[in-house]
């Protein structure tokens, strides 16, 4: 269990994070989301005891990292894969880790077994491709056999091989009643291995939800309209109480009509569409909503006025 | 929903963290780079050959000394001559024993993995300064057992390392070089986290008030550098005779050698301690 409460950390003058409170659960997959920028390094560095907050706290199990007498068999964390000594074997990287936790060494070989890494032990690791390194990145959270692990971005770099593995893995681990939090920008794949989801933006809690409440949290379905006269299609849909979207090019979003009434309605306008598509709603366009100011659709200054088209 | 208990634990082996596993999971992260033992090799190499080669010269161009030369001529300080090489691979392996954890960011899996700053600290600079104290402690008496032979076979004059006088300054030059050429540049390498600033400043420290002594004036050297830590140790070894304005008795320079040795260690540990990793 990972308990953030209040928490508050600057830099000069901005709040990288601001007044965070979340609570990670075991037993299911958490998952934390944000824009680049938005704190989610930082806290995971406050989770971690490597920065101290300017106020709040958080803590793991009830106690605070720098407090925890063996942290390495209570939480397993992977920052950033490529944090390794070029020089030294994989072996010798788990080794004096297994070393620093007073575990066993036997725990090096079972886990660059369980990684599928065994085979390139004692091979340098600068000369790991960086899926290979996430690998080690991940057999070094797993050391402790943690009931607690922390990933930042654990598919970065992996081939759908890897990917899928790794999410099977953060299934069964959540499912052997662990806490599973990881952090991630691939949205459909976080879409199917995590159970709940904690998003933040510009340091702050944006939402704190089920997988289900944040999707159904995005407009509902909706669909996506092509069309190379797409600005001349707006003021028609609108007149029909639709809500138009994303006008990037000739690409729309519209939520309020279903694509047979939208196909019609152009048809009668004599305007061509390129696409016409249902959109169902997920966990991209829940994520895209909830951290991004409504997008604005202005007109280009030919329009004789400029329509604002917002979403609800 | 309810959360099964996790059923797998680690094996029973385990042993709770503490000093012991950190010093084991340094000497560790030491022995297991190559570029520990290249400098030890080269260390060993260099100091002994660059002795040897200094004896040689001393005795092939004994004739020529004048008397002066001949009248101070000492064959400990002399064959002492190749421990600026081993000074500065020491110090290079001291500063980058810390810096190459800084840059390479492993240093963020140390602090995770033990979050007791001091300790991880300690610990480093237990296996650099013991590592520091094993190379010092054959190259010294190596280049003096090398030089010996030398010097008597042009004639020139000999020291015994049983002799209780030489015996004594080579201990000393074994435990302040093996001390002061790691543990120092070593604080520096926290403090600055950066190996060639490091290495850069600790080699503008260690030496160049030396160099400069001559140029100096007296009360500067007398006052100033006789307190530096490396021209301190060179009192307490004898190699700095007893009327020279660096010269500083045996008890001030015992001490002067532990406040910079701990003072910088403890530098070293409170910014640590504050700062974000």
């Amino acid at each position: 269990m990972i308990k953030a409460t209040r928490l508050t950390k600057r830099y000069g003058d901005t709040a990288a994070v601001d007044n965070l409170s979340f609570e990670v659960k075991p037993g299911i997959v958490t998952g934390f989301l944000g824009p680049n920028g938005a704190g989610k390094t930082t806290t995971m560095r406050l989770i971690l005891g490597l920065d101290s907050p300017d106020e709040g706290s958080v803590t793991v199990n009830s106690k605070t990292y720098r407090d925890t007498p063996a942290p390495m068999q209570e939480v397993g964390a992977l920052i950033d894969p490529s944090a390794v000594h070029g020089g030294r074997s994989a072996y010798f990287h788990l080794l004096w880790q297994a070393h620093s936790g007073g575990l066993h060494p036997s725990r090096v070989d079972e886990v660059l077994e369980m990684v599928g890494l065994a085979d390139v032990a004692t091979k340098k690791v600068g000369g790991f491709s960086l899926g290979m390194r996430q690998r080690l990145g991940i057999a070094s959270a797993l050391l402790g056999d943690p009931p607690v692990l922390l990933f930042d971005e654990p598919v970065n770099g992996l081939d759908p091989e890897g990917i899928r593995w790794v999410r099977t893995l953060m299934r069964r681990f959540a499912a052997e009643g662990r806490t599973v939090f990881l952090s991630s920008h691939l949205m459909s794949e976080m879409e199917q291995t995590a159970d709940h989801v904690v998003v933040i933006g510009r340091g702050r809690l944006v939402a704190d939800l089920t997988m289900d409440e944040i999707i159904k949290r995005s407009t509902q379905s909706h669909v996506r309209v092509v069309s190379p006269r797409a600005h001349d299609l707006i003021p028609h849909l609108q007149a029909r109480d639709a809500v138009v979207t994303n006008g990037i090019e000739d690409q729309l979003i519209v939520s309020g009509l279903d694509a047979t009434s939208i196909g019609a309605i152009a048809f009668g306008f004599g305007i061509p569409l390129n696409e016409l598509s249902t959109q169902r709603a997920n966990l991209e366009t829940a994520y895209m909503e909830l951290t991004s100011d409504s997008v604005q659709f202005r007109a280009g200054s030919d329009s004789t006025a400029t329509q604002e088209l917002a979403s609800t | 929903m309810t959360a099964t208990t996790v059923s797998t634990r680690g094996p029973s082996a385990n042993m709770s963290p503490g000093f012991s596993t950190a010093l084991k999971a340094e000497w560790t992260k030491i022995r297991s780079v190559r570029s520990t033992w290249i400098i030890i090799a080269l260390a060993l190499v260099l100091c002994i050959g660059f002795s040897a080669g200094t004896a040689l010269i001393s005795g092939l161009t004994f004739e020529d000394w004048d008397a002066n030369a001949i009248e101070t001529f000492d064959p400990v300080l002399t064959s002492n001559a190749g421990s600026l090489f081993g000074g500065i691979l020491l110090i290079t392996f001291a500063v980058t024993a810390i810096t190459a954890e800084y840059s390479s960011g492993m240093i963020r899996t140390t602090f995770i993995n033990n979050p007791r700053r001091s300790q991880v600290l300690a610990a480093k600079a237990v296996v650099v300064g013991l590592i520091g104290l094993a190379v010092t402690a054959v190259t010294i008496p190596g280049m003096f057992l090398v030089s010996q032979p030398i010097f008597g076979h042009y004639g020139l004059e000999t020291a015994s390392i049983t002799d209780r006088e030489t015996y004594r300054t080579l201990l000393t030059v074994i435990l302040t070089q093996g001390l002061i050429y790691t543990l120092i540049p070593f604080s520096i390498g926290w403090l600055l986290r950066s190996t060639a600033s490091a290495i850069t400043i600790s080699l503008g420290f260690m030496w160049l008030p030396w160099m400069l002594g001559p140029i100096l004036p007296e009360w500067v050297n007398q006052n100033v550098v006789a307190y530096l830590p490396d021209v301190a140790a060179n009192s307490l070894s004898g190699f700095t005779a007893s009327d020279a304005a660096q010269y500083l008795s045996q008890t001030p320079a015992i001490i002067v050698v532990a406040v910079w040795l701990l003072g910088f260690i403890l530098a070293a540990d409170i910014v640590l301690n504050r700062r974000d990793v």
